[in-house]
């Protein structure tokens, strides 16, 4: 089949290499026709010679090079074409490990390396800022603990402060109070020593008064 | 009246284009042996593309990737899982080997398909893709039993031959045949789906030159990639199956 195909394409895509294959055949069968317009010979004489010129013609002129090509139509056609590809194939191996594989395989490597150290750091960095949020809460209850602390003592401070300042003002208000009734008493006993006296005497001038001095 | 010979040559040049010539080579003669030049031109290309774009996209790693970076960062991850899957924890020193090996047959194979290499012409054969030429793949395929080869005795030293008595020893003709049939294997795999998938949409375009081989192509895509990983997968894992110790 696979000769069949390639007889097929050596004349249906290259018509004009099949030219020349032609070429022969056409000037070899002129020849034998002029051959054969000779008049001398009888035909049953000439008809095998000129059959044996014909063969000839074609079997040395077209023949050869269709059975060239032909012969040359090979598919497992091992040559040096192997090695050669071989070498050519390692050759690539290396060339292409060389810029490709190694130093972007490597890069690669490199990068990812870093992408994990970088997203490990990043979590070592929200347990920091954990702690440290941790850190500032408490700051920020003890700070809250003292100022109530502060703000509850002061508060006492004052109130005891005021307690005093009112009793104290209480006691003197007290005292004052004490005192001015005391006063208060004192006046009204001279007051009143003081009428008993103008009573006696009012008293004895109106007895004197009233009655006759006698 | 213009119309028809014009499309008619239209035709000849898409039948030209299109035309498949299988096993035709263009030979090279170095030092007495032949060479088949198409498929080294080919690779050379593939070799270049492949060197050139990573050049230019890895030169100057980004810690954040440009897209040309970012492409070959997820190629490399790629490759790198799949040799993990396939070898094991010790699969570091062979992701050069099983990425080298899955991007050059992938871009080959790529080549083949989206380049139009009619356009260039070579005095005998055609350009296709590397991985069109049995040298390729054979070559690829021994290189992968060298490798698994290496990776055992360097693991194991001597004693990886016990592994051609295990199980038992009645297998050990088998265990010695599956030496011969994984290179035939992975190369005859490889050759056939690219030579075919390219045979296949020659054959459809050569009988309708438009749109009906679309959907084949697309296809062939498909197959180039699917065989690509399926190379590098298979030598990944046979590499991981000569390193792996019964214990």
């Amino acid at each position: 089949m696979a000769t069949a195909m390639m007889a097929a394409s050596t004349t249906s895509c290259s018509p004009r290499r099949a030219a020349p294959v032609l070429k022969p055949v056409a000037s070899s069968s002129s020849s034998s026709s002029s051959s054969s317009a000779r008049p001398r010979r009888p035909l049953a004489q000439q008809l095998p010679r000129l059959l044996a010129t014909a063969a000839a013609a074609v079997a040395a002129a077209p023949l050869p090079v269709l059975a060239e090509q032909m012969e040359k139509a090979q598919l497992f056609d091992f040559n040096l074409t192997l090695p050669a590809i071989a070498t050519e194939f390692l050759l690539l191996m290396v060339a292409l490990d060389k810029l490709y594989f190694t130093p972007l395989g490597k890069f690669m490597d490199e990068r990812d390396a870093k992408i994990r150290g970088e997203l490990g750091d990043v979590k070592d960095a929200s347990e920091e800022v954990k702690q440290l949020e941790d850190q500032a809460a408490a700051i920020m209850k003890a700070a809250r603990a003292e100022i109530a602390a502060a703000l509850n003592k002061m508060k006492k401070e004052t109130t005891a402060e005021l307690e005093g300042k009112l009793e104290e003002g209480r006691s003197r208000v007290e005292a004052e109070l004490v005192e001015a009734l005391a006063n208060l008493e004192a006046q009204k006993e001279e007051a009143v020593k003081a009428l008993d006296a103008q009573i006696a005497s009012l008293s004895d001038e109106i007895v004197k008064k009233v009655l006759p001095s006698a | 009246m213009n119309i028809t010979p014009c499309s008619i040559k239209t035709l000849k040049g898409l039948y030209d284009i299109s035309g498949v010539e299988v096993g035709q080579h263009f030979y090279w003669q170095i030092g007495g042996f032949q060479i088949h030049a198409q498929v080294l031109i080919t690779s050379w290309f593939v070799i270049t593309i492949l060197l050139g774009s990573v050049i230019i996209a890895v030169r100057n790693p980004q810690t954040i990737p440009t897209d040309g970076q970012n492409f070959f960062e997820y190629v490399l991850e790629f490759i790198r899982d799949l040799s993990k899957t396939q070898i094991g924890e010790e699969y570091g020193p062979w992701v050069p080997f099983i990425g080298t090996m899955f991007l050059f047959i992938f871009v080959s194979n790529w080549s083949g398909a989206l380049l139009p290499w009619k356009i260039i012409e070579l005095p005998h054969g055609e350009l296709a893709a590397p991985t069109n030429d049995i040298n390729t793949t054979v070559a690829l395929a021994l290189l992968t039993s060298a490798a698994y080869f290496y990776a055992g005795l360097s693991k194991k030293g001597l004693s990886y031959f016990e592994k051609y008595i295990k199980p038992t020893p009645i297998l050990l003709p088998i265990n010695i045949l599956e030496d011969f049939t994984k290179p035939l294997s992975l190369s005859f795999r490889l050759f056939g789906n690219i030579l075919a998938d390219e045979l296949v949409v020659v054959v459809l375009v050569s009988l309708v030159p438009l749109v009906v081989p679309i959907p084949v192509m697309f296809l062939g895509l498909f197959t180039s990639g699917i065989q690509a990983l399926i190379f590098a997968t298979l030598a990944a894992a046979y590499i991981g199956e000569s390193m792996e110790g019964h214990h």
